[in-house]
């Protein structure tokens, strides 16, 4: 082409301009002439492939258009250079089509004509220029790909039918005509059209340079209606969060006459955007929240449908067709489906659990016999003679969705309405509904879907992210149970549960393995100790006696072996192997165990054993309970369990924070606000990730830090892998500091958890244990306004508490201070509480609001909301 | 005792606890008890006492908690033997006493783990570079336009992580933050998949040797195994056809075994590499993690041994390689230290005799595998002052192994003549180079083009440009 195009310059270009009008005498054969060649216009963003074969792209001679205006000064379209000026802008010549122009110009009907003509040179031509811009899309578009560089001559072809297809349909989708297909290249019937064609040209420019024509390939905007052309279009629309709407109508619902149009990506947008974008953009319309029919505009048994049952609605396998807002009747039962006071329109899915009960008079009918309780009118009354339901006495029905029906009350069934085949060909003749398929899932299975529906739908929304991170035993994963049990309408899915049931089910066995080696810790314990004593006493019989010692942490010898066994494969390290799948043989001899009374003396020494959560007296009192099959795990079993995954990888929840219901008109917008901005929690574990911390990169776009620190951390202590004791405390310092530093420009939220058990031991075991707190000093005498405040009505028990909850937070504010500058969010949350969970978060949420705000105005005032006097200095 | 200990680490060593009476008679610990030692639960190391163990004196260990720390390094096999009885005898010691002794033997495999460095670096009389000079070899030269960009894959929509060649045709798998694998055809520069991942938090990703199925892991601690003909669900993803669980950590990498389509290597953040069995989902073997002698950091990277399909190497955070073979799961073969940082990368040889490392403190560094003798470090003479050497991300060696390409945070990425160390050409100072980090690199399988990821979301093709024009 470029050859070509080298070869046969185009020699009266200076010369040559629209205005010119011919004015000789008519034409018998055609001229070759040549279009100045803008640039410009010629869609060339990138480069070929070079080594992508490209066969020479077909030349393919145009048709000379049937009839053509003599006064128009058009070039003849058999040179291919022609029409290059139109390829990206206007098909027909601005000139000729310029909203200016008078309509009459255009109005003998042969524009359509010409038209066809134009476009099939515009076709010829852009096949043989595309070339580049196809290489281009198809190296940009997953769309493109299968097509070989071949059918460029056809690419372009299509990408002229569809141009007129979308123009055509742009311009007469309100009169309702959109059947037709309008193609370049066969004969056009133009009489028809060019009314309309004539009334709708001056609507034809693009909204926003004012040119172009109907012709133009435009984008429409589905709120406003407004039209662009392709070099305005992704001006007007953005980044199209919400697909094709203006900049200015996003966020509002798009027009109802549009609605078929929603997620159906056009030719323009194929070819402006690159394919991933363009999927993106139709994903983002189909699912955007404004996008969707308002579930509030559709009343179904009288009562407004919810975001949730709308989505179901949608989702269930037969849908209502065009659901429109209005009023519907639905019966649950059988799947009759209508508008209010008329008769059934469609059967579909049954069982779905949306709207209010069904009324008698639902379908306003007037002939006494109740079908599910709903009055039926003369048309059903009709069909169900036909059927051969007898329907003397005014009788009461009760109809199933598979067609059987029994009389109210009765148990027996009477027939199948939809048995006999003459039913089909009946029923369209009453235009009453006939089921298409008779096998209807059942109820679980439709209601199912809107969990996994919602999901997607709510997939592409702006998500804030929330990372929840913490050392092991800082609450982070009953934190984020938590929130899933808050947020979701579906906290936890089949599969989830599973994977928790095998968890309680193997750490059952991890509890009790750990139980019995302490017991033969304290056995031999013992053992040795009455040894010591019986040495003192007698020194001759001891060796017979030895065997025969029972001591307190003695077991018989059935569970002796079971415990032996149960430890070697705990060392062997095949657990995991045998257990979730053994559980149940062994649950007995586990509860047997747990019963004994060595296991129990073991248990109270479990302080002085590897950390057994006081949680596992819970699992294992109902061992048995637990290791059935059938088992479930209860919302408090799952918060219990220790971790979220058996990989305790990541895991992440999406959420957004439920409306809160009858507030006040001004807080009802302010939540609106709220309830659209979709967060989304993402809860690493430092042990699952590795202690170094290579994972942090990964998160560079999250909102906000949530990190955990148990309150009772500061007098537990670990070993590290060098053997070196430390103070758990102080591994969450490190690790904090290691976090701050590597998002120093994202804001942090402490949680301090395990305020309940920091009552409960911080007066056995002083806060200034952990060599970081040393400074902390409880004698509250000098601070008269703050003890005073604090004793009110609580102990001083608490107040300590509450004191070392304050001086933990400051230190961690002070340190956060100095390596980012900024300021430390502290709160308190119980994650088995869920109301402090919820404050929590929603906390996180404020501060992401609040962000910009807080970062105008530092107020060094507000940076200790503790009393400064509260640290020795 | 009132302390509660916390095991939040997995390997962290059990507490030692006075234990065993002394009426056991124990075999003469061997060698083999190290091997022979049974595999360890995960999450805790259990302490056990001799009376709880069957009688069989040869699964009689001393707490695995002790090998551990105490089992001798690779190479040094002397100390080995001693340790063992030591730690034996030791065992049968009081609490405290044994844990002074712990303290004082660790202090001593560490110094003489230092001796033993020391030793190796008299040894070390010259390195690659020195010799080849020595002997006359000059660098090679390139011109600026010798290797150019020649394609930009350009669709992600976060930062690229990882990349792999298929082996025979030109596709190449790219793992982006923005939750999707994409396979690109190198040579038209078209996407001919993409898949949607469960886990948008994706480290690595690999091609099956018959290009017909791709991996990736990351933070989810799993490795999915996609099918690429498998049909595409109503979403329009390809459904994961298998899932590979048993990680305790992020997956952050994985390596098909290149002769068995079945066999999936992967490194974790939990320590340890496991050799897969694709078709069932099961773990053929662990490397590390509970058994004396392995990481005692997050792996990062492992790299399959290009002429022995059996032998591998790892690197990982604790700034060391270690060799493996998966037919001898119990053990690292060797040990390999120089590194002053994790260990992002680790590459073999073309030859599979030798491997390349790239570290966090900014060098590259070639191994012998035999010896275990590091041959030659690649540094940049840089004003060490400042803190910000850029560390090394990722490695590749070109097909004759004289190239060493080497991608580093700052987006540079040097081309480093292996025999004479110094670099042939910065591609970060080319132009269409990168706008990030270099996160990954790979040579295609015929070795005519390169290909890396960055940050800035993009895949860059470079090929030798010298006698062709580019358009």
């Amino acid at each position: 082409m470029r050859r070509f195009l080298e070869a046969d310059p185009p020699t009266e270009a200076d010369g040559y301009s629209f205005a010119t009008e011919y004015d000789g005498p008519p034409l018998t054969y055609d001229i070759p002439r040549a279009c100045p060649i803008d640039v410009d216009r010629i869609p060339l963003a990138a480069l070929a492939p070079p080594s992508a074969s490209r066969p020479d792209p077909p030349l393919v001679l145009p048709f000379p258009s049937p009839k053509r205006p003599p006064q128009v000064p058009f070039a003849s379209p058999t040179s291919v250079i022609e029409n290059h000026a139109d390829v990206s802008g206007a098909l027909g010549s601005s000139g000729f089509l310029d909203p200016s122009t008078e309509p009459s110009e255009v109005a003998d009907g042969s524009g359509a004509v010409w038209f066809s003509g134009d476009l099939k040179g515009v076709a010829a031509s852009s096949s043989d220029i595309i070339p580049n811009r196809l290489s281009l899309e198809s190296a940009l578009s997953l769309g493109f790909s299968c097509r070989s560089p071949a059918s460029c001559y056809e690419d372009g072809e299509d990408d002229i039918a569809m141009q007129a297809e979308e123009a055509s349909v742009g311009t007469f989708q309100e009169s309702g005509q959109s059947s037709y297909s309008m193609s370049p290249s066969i004969g056009v019937t133009p009489q028809t059209r060019s009314e309309e064609l004539e009334t709708k040209i001056k609507k034809g420019a693009c909204y926003m340079c004012l040119k172009g024509s109907r012709f133009t390939e435009k984008e429409t905007c589905l709120v406003c209606d407004a039209r662009y052309c392709s070099s305005c279009v992704l001006t007007a629309m953005g980044s199209m969060p919400e697909g094709r709407k203006c900049v200015s109508c996003i966020g509002s619902p798009i027009l109802e006459s549009n609605r078929e149009r929603l997620g159906k990506s056009s030719r323009l947008l194929k070819r402006l955007l690159s394919s991933l974008e363009v999927e993106q953009v139709v994903k983002a319309e189909k699912n955007s929240e404004a996008n969707q029919l308002r579930p509030e505009h559709i009343c179904v048994n009288g009562k407004k449908l919810s975001l949730e049952e709308m989505v179901l609605l949608q989702s269930c396998p037969c849908p209502p067709p065009t659901l429109k807002p209005g009023l519907y009747w639905y019966d649950k039962v059988s799947g009759y489906w209508g508008k209010e006071g008329h008769r059934p329109d469609r059967i579909i899915t049954p069982n779905l659990n949306i709207g209010g009960a069904l009324m008698q008079n639902a379908s306003n009918g007037n002939t006494g016999i109740l079908i599910n309780g709903r009055e039926i009118t003369k048309v059903e009354l009709q069909m169900l003679k036909w059927a051969g339901v007898s329907c003397a006495g005014n009788p009461h029905f009760w109809l199933n969705a598979d067609g059987t029906y029994l009389e109210e009350g009765q148990k027996n069934i009477k027939g199948k309405i939809w048995g006999k085949p003459i039913m089909k060909l009946l029923c369209p003749v009453l235009s009453l509904p006939f089921p298409d398929k008779v096998a209807n899932p059942s109820g679980e299975e439709v209601n199912d879907l809107v969990r996994r529906v919602v999901s997607e739908y709510l997939d592409k929304k702006t998500l804030q992210k929330l990372l929840l991170v913490g050392n092991h035993g800082s609450g982070t994963s009953t934190i984020f149970k938590q929130a899933k049990f808050l947020y979701r309408s579906v906290p936890f899915s089949e599969d989830e549960r599973q994977d928790i049931k095998l968890m309680i089910q193997t750490s059952i066995y991890n509890y009790i393995g750990i139980l019995l080696e302490g017991r033969e810790l304290f056995e031999e314990e013992s053992l040795a100790e009455r040894k010591g004593n019986q040495q003192l006493h007698s020194s001759g019989d001891a060796e017979l006696d030895k065997e025969k010692i029972v001591t307190e942490y003695s077991i018989n010898p059935r569970l002796k072996a079971f415990s032996d066994w149960l430890l070697k494969v705990m060392a062997s390290g095949n657990l995991e192997d045998i257990f979730p799948a053994a559980t149940r043989e062994y649950a007995p001899l586990v509860e047997e165990l747990w019963n004994d009374s060595a296991i129990q003396a073991t248990y109270k020494r479990r302080s002085e054993l590897q950390p057994i959560p006081s949680i596992a007296s819970c699992f294992l009192e109902r061992v048995v309970d637990i290791s059935r099959v059938e088992y479930e795990p209860s919302d408090m079993d799952i918060l219990y369990a220790d971790g979220i995954t058996t990989s305790n990888g990541l895991a992440c929840v999406d959420f957004h924070f439920p409306q809160l219901p009858c507030a006040g008109m001004s807080i009802n917008d302010h939540d609106h606000q709220e309830t659209s901005s979709r967060y989304q929690l993402i809860r690493v574990q430092n042990k699952g990730l590795g202690e170094n911390c290579r994972w942090l990169h990964l998160f560079e776009d999250v909102r906000i830090v949530i990190f955990c620190v148990s309150l009772t951390d500061y007098d537990e202590y670990q070993e590290d892998l060098n053997g070196v004791v430390l103070n758990k405390m102080m591994e969450n310092k490190r690790l904090f500091e290691i976090i701050a530093r590597a998002f120093e420009q994202i804001n942090f939220l402490l949680i301090l958890s395990k305020f309940d058990l920091l009552e409960q031991k911080i007066d056995t075991a002083p806060l200034t244990l952990c060599k970081w707190f040393d400074g902390f000093d409880p004698v509250v005498s000098h601070h008269p306004r703050n003890n005073s405040r604090n004793n009110q009505g609580t102990n001083i028990e608490s107040t300590r508490a509450e004191q070392a909850f304050q001086y933990v937070a400051v230190k961690f504010k002070r340190l956060f201070l100095s390596i980012t500058g900024r300021k430390l969010f502290v709160t308190r949350a119980n994650g088995l509480d869920s109301d402090s969970v919820n404050a929590a978060i929603r906390y996180a949420s404020e501060i992401i609001k609040w962000d910009g705000e807080w970062s105008m105005c530092d107020s060094v005032e507000s940076m200790y909301n503790t009393e400064p006097s509260f640290f020795s200095h | 005792m009132t302390r509660v200990h916390g095991t939040s680490r997995a390997a962290a060593p059990a507490p030692f606890t006075p234990s065993a009476p002394l009426n056991t008679v124990l075999a003469r610990p061997s060698r083999t008890v190290a091997a022979a030692l049974p595999r360890l639960p995960f999450r805790r190391p259990l302490l056990l006492s001799v009376t709880s163990l069957s009688p069989n004196a040869r699964s009689v260990a001393p707490p695995p908690s002790f090998l551990q720390s105490h089992s001798p390094q690779c190479g040094d096999e002397e100390l080995g033997e001693e340790f063992l009885i030591f730690g034996y005898w030791a065992w049968l010691m009081s609490f405290s006493e044994l844990k002074d002794r712990h303290v004082a033997a660790t202090a001593t495999v560490n110094t003489l783990r230092d001796r033993l460095n020391q030793k190796r670096q008299q040894l070390l009389d010259t390195d690659v570079a020195g010799y080849a000079k020595s002997q006359g070899r000059t660098a090679v030269n390139f011109c600026s336009t010798d290797l150019v960009c020649c394609r930009t894959l350009q669709g992600h929509t976060g930062k690229v992580y990882s990349l792999d060649w298929t082996s025979e045709k030109n596709r190449i798998v790219s793992a982006s933050q923005d939750g999707r694998l994409i396979i690109w055809n190198a040579l038209t520069s078209q996407k001919t998949h993409a898949i949607k991942l469960p886990c948008a938090w994706v480290m690595t990703c690999a091609f099956a040797p018959n290009g017909h199925s791709v991996a990736c892991g990351g933070l989810d601690s799993e490795c999915s195994i996609f099918n690429l003909n498998s049909q595409v669900d109503r979403y329009g993803n390809i459904p994961v056809s298998r899932v590979l669980t048993g990680h305790k950590g992020y997956v952050s990498s994985c390596e098909f075994v290149r002769d068995q389509d079945t066999r999936l290597i992967t490194g974790s953040g939990d320590q340890t590499c496991v050799l897969w069995d694709v078709t069932t989902g099961q773990r053929i073997s662990v490397f590390g993690g509970e058994f004396p002698s392995g990481h005692t950091s997050d792996v990062l990277s492992i790299s399959i041994n290009s002429s022995n399909s059996n032998i591998f190497v790892s690197g990982s955070c604790d700034a060391t390689a270690r060799l493996w073979d998966t037919r001898i799961a119990s053990r690292a073969i060797r040990t390999y230290q120089g590194h002053y940082g994790d260990v992002n990368t680790v590459k073999f040889f073309p030859d599979g005799q030798r491997f390349g490392t790239g570290s966090d403190d900014g060098t590259c560094r070639l191994f012998d595998m035999r010896t275990g003798h590091q041959l030659q470090v690649y540094s940049q003479q840089q004003a060490n002052n400042d803190q910000d050497i850029p560390i090394v991300t990722s490695i590749a060696f070109s097909i004759s192994g004289r190239l060493l390409f080497a991608g580093y945070s700052n987006g540079d990425c040097y081309v480093w003549d292996t025999l004479l160390a110094e670099v042939v050409v910065n591609l970060g100072k080319l132009q269409n180079s990168h706008e990030g980090r270099i996160s990954c690199l790979g040579l295609s399988a015929d070795g005519s083009a390169l290909c890396t990821g960055s940050w800035d979301k993009n895949l860059k093709i470079w090929a030798f440009g010298g006698h062709r024009k580019v358009i």
